[in-house]
């Protein structure tokens, strides 16, 4: 396969193979601190040589788990930071979505903690997303939602398309510093975050522990050699942004977050996670609703990330540098929960990927203030030619997944 | 008049049964799919209603055999559907056993189907299955198709007398709002449907309890077709037809 010439970009491994439980490829990469510059050598999910990816080797791990053990070391987590006086005493990461009201009214309900949801906004909110949102809170939950000077969330927004084709960068970085910076300003000292993202794609050591890295959301020290949409801070103001409109996307200082005692928790090392089960508990448990529209663009699934107008296009980019599309991300899922065979998956994805999320395209365009030409030149741009060739004046994948 | 009837809906997938919500979701339900089946003939059920819930996703047949397991031991008329989008398709399931077939996204996708259908089988065996969801803006009820996760445009009665005119026998009509939900069948749907048409109506989705199923009687239903009451015991065919018979609403007895 590694014929002269061929290159890859993004630091995307040349040989391009498929797990052989799941239909995940090798080609999508590990969560890496997001403000830091992104250079070119990037760690991608990992395979065994017998060709399964580590994701579906932490499943079979995963079945060993004994659930009921793991519940009591949650009773026990919330025995050590429960509080009587009224304060909270936990932190929940919210989008208003099916898994966070699933974590937070458990938290609240079945383990008697005092819980805060937080938010952080989406770029523009769907009707159904806003519907969602207040669905959680009437179930029975606080919340702050925290919103970004807009001016500047689209320009960050810009500069990571362009920069980095990856126009979600600026919320990802917003949304992990969001809860600690609450769980500062209120003085609690837990945080519960759902899925640990190494059941789907980083490191398979990742999920032997509860905890997540607070390096994803700290910086050592007065350290400001900080990039955000491939841009140097000090660079900003070149594109209209002051220091002082950054303040949503600096990481905390680490030390800040160490003194105060803070810890990020990970539910599903508690809990046997299950997007599926959680559709359902939302359902019973909240006035929760599915997309309104029937399936989302680009899979087939009705129940998640529905919340953000720009959704469609973090699956898209995706599926345009490093081949795994929406429907991939949805099927690896269901087929390691027992929920669709390969075969389903395999039939599945090649229906659904790579469908353009041409729904809210238009105000993508406007959020981000580019024409559509400039859209398809950034995009074109980022296909590797490892994984797309032009045949006949359009762009075709090389791999599909069979 | 015909006797009103108490259906048994089971949507399958991989030759297991699976209850979702809004006709999402693929929780699966313990027992092999016939052993249900078995339990409510004994108590008394009307008809069985198979529906593979992926085959328009992605084109499978598992019907098949299990519609012959359940001949064997079940002796109602099956209707079944998911995925048919031929003639052939619909003399499979047939020939398998079924004495109806449902079809709704090979009718939406090709019309004519309805027709070559009912011209071979004859209408009685033509059921035109209508996913309805109400759109929230326009207040209008449309028809989806691929399970719900598809909108035709087209409006439930527009589509309905349409359908009845390429020769449908009867129509499955979901409500995919409250499908799942125990709360209550949809009874404007059921009665801006029913008000319109003059063969049988099954009404599908959201029975919660026996009360609900006279409410969809009541409102225009020929029949109610119940998945969740039935599969996770809220409630027994018989007493179902109970409360029905109790409203003075017909239904065969078999106790």
């Amino acid at each position: 396969m590694s014929t002269d010439g061929i290159k890859t970009l993004h630091g995307l491994p040349e040989q391009v193979i498929f797990c052989k439980k799941c239909v995940q490829n090798n080609q999508r990469p590990s969560s890496s601190r997001e403000f830091v510059k992104k250079d070119t050598k990037i760690e991608t999910v990992g395979f065994g040589d017998d060709g399964i990816c580590d994701a579906c080797k932490w499943y079979e791990e995963k079945q060993k788990i004994d659930w009921a053990e793991r519940e009591k070391m949650l009773a026990a987590l919330c025995d050590k930071y429960r509080r009587t006086d009224g304060t909270y005493d936990v932190i929940v990461p919210a989008s208003g979505g099916k898994d966070s009201i699933m974590v937070a009214l458990e938290l609240k309900n079945k383990f008697g903690m005092n819980p805060l949801t937080v938010t952080w906004a989406p770029h523009v909110y769907t009707e159904v997303g806003w519907h969602n949102q207040h669905a959680m809170i009437d179930a029975g939950l606080d919340n702050i939602l925290v919103t970004p000077n807009g001016k500047v969330h689209r320009t960050l927004t810009r500069l990571a398309f362009e920069n980095l084709v990856n126009p979600f960068q600026p919320f990802i970085i917003g949304q992990k510093n969001v809860a600690p910076r609450a769980a500062l300003q209120y003085g609690v000292q837990l945080i519960m975050y759902g899925e640990n993202h190494a059941e789907a794609h980083n490191k398979i050591g990742e999920n032997y522990s509860p905890l997540m890295n607070i390096e994803h959301f700290t910086r050592e020290g007065d350290e400001m050699d900080l990039y955000f949409g491939g841009v140097h801070i000090n660079e900003l103001p070149k594109h209209g942004i002051e220091l002082k409109e950054m303040n949503p996307y600096i990481p905390l200082k680490a030390d800040d977050v160490r003194n105060a005692g803070i810890e990020v928790h990970y539910y599903s090392f508690y809990h046997n996670w299950s997007p599926m089960e959680n559709y359902y508990y939302a359902k019973e448990h909240s006035n929760f609703q599915s997309n309104p529209d029937g399936r989302s663009e680009g899979t087939y699934s009705k129940f998640a990330s529905l919340d953000d107008r720009i959704d469609g296009q973090h699956y898209y980019t995706m599926f345009i540098k490093f081949g795994q599309g929406r429907c991939m991300n949805d099927a690896n899922r269901d087929i390691r929960d027992g929920f669709i065979s390969r075969e389903e998956a395999v039939e599945l994805c090649n229906k659904y990927d790579g469908e353009f999320p041409k729904k809210y395209f238009a105000e993508v365009l406007e959020y981000m203030g580019i024409s559509e030409e400039r859209y398809w030149e950034v995009i074109n741009a980022a296909r590797s030619p490892h994984l797309w060739e032009k045949v006949d004046g359009e762009w075709v994948r090389k791999y599909k997944v069979s | 008049m015909a006797l009103n009837r108490v259906i048994a809906r089971l949507d399958i997938k991989q030759n297991r049964l699976i209850k979702g919500m809004h006709l999402e979701g693929w929780r699966f339900l313990p027992k092999p799919p016939g052993e249900y089946c078995k339990q409510y003939y004994q108590q008394g059920i009307d008809e069985i209603l198979y529906i593979d819930v992926v085959a328009s996703l992605y084109g499978r047949d598992a019907l098949i055999e299990l519609i012959k397991e359940t001949t064997n031991n079940v002796f109602v008329p099956i209707t079944a559907g998911g995925g048919v989008k031929t003639v052939d398709d619909a003399w499979q399931l047939l020939r398998a056993g079924a004495d109806k077939v449902a079809v709704c996204t090979g009718a939406i996708k090709n019309p004519q189907l309805i027709t070559d259908i009912a011209d071979r089988f004859g209408a009685q065996c033509m059921v035109l299955s209508v996913q309805a969801q109400k759109n929230k803006t326009s207040g209008k009820y449309e028809c989806y198709f691929d399970i719900g996760r598809e909108n035709s445009g087209l409006e439930v009665n527009e589509w309905i007398a349409q359908g009845i005119e390429l020769g449908a026998g009867e129509i499955l009509l979901t409500s995919i709002d409250r499908e799942g939900t125990r709360k209550g069948l949809d009874l404007d749907l059921i009665k801006l449907v029913s008000e319109k048409i003059n063969i049988p109506l099954i009404a599908s989705g959201g029975a919660g309890n026996v009360a609900h199923i006279g409410e969809a009687m009541a409102a225009g239903a020929n029949a109610t077709a119940i998945a969740y009451g039935l599969h996770f015991n809220s409630f027994t065919v018989q007493q179902a037809k109970e409360a029905l018979l109790a409203q003075e609403i017909e239904v065969r007895q078999t106790w």
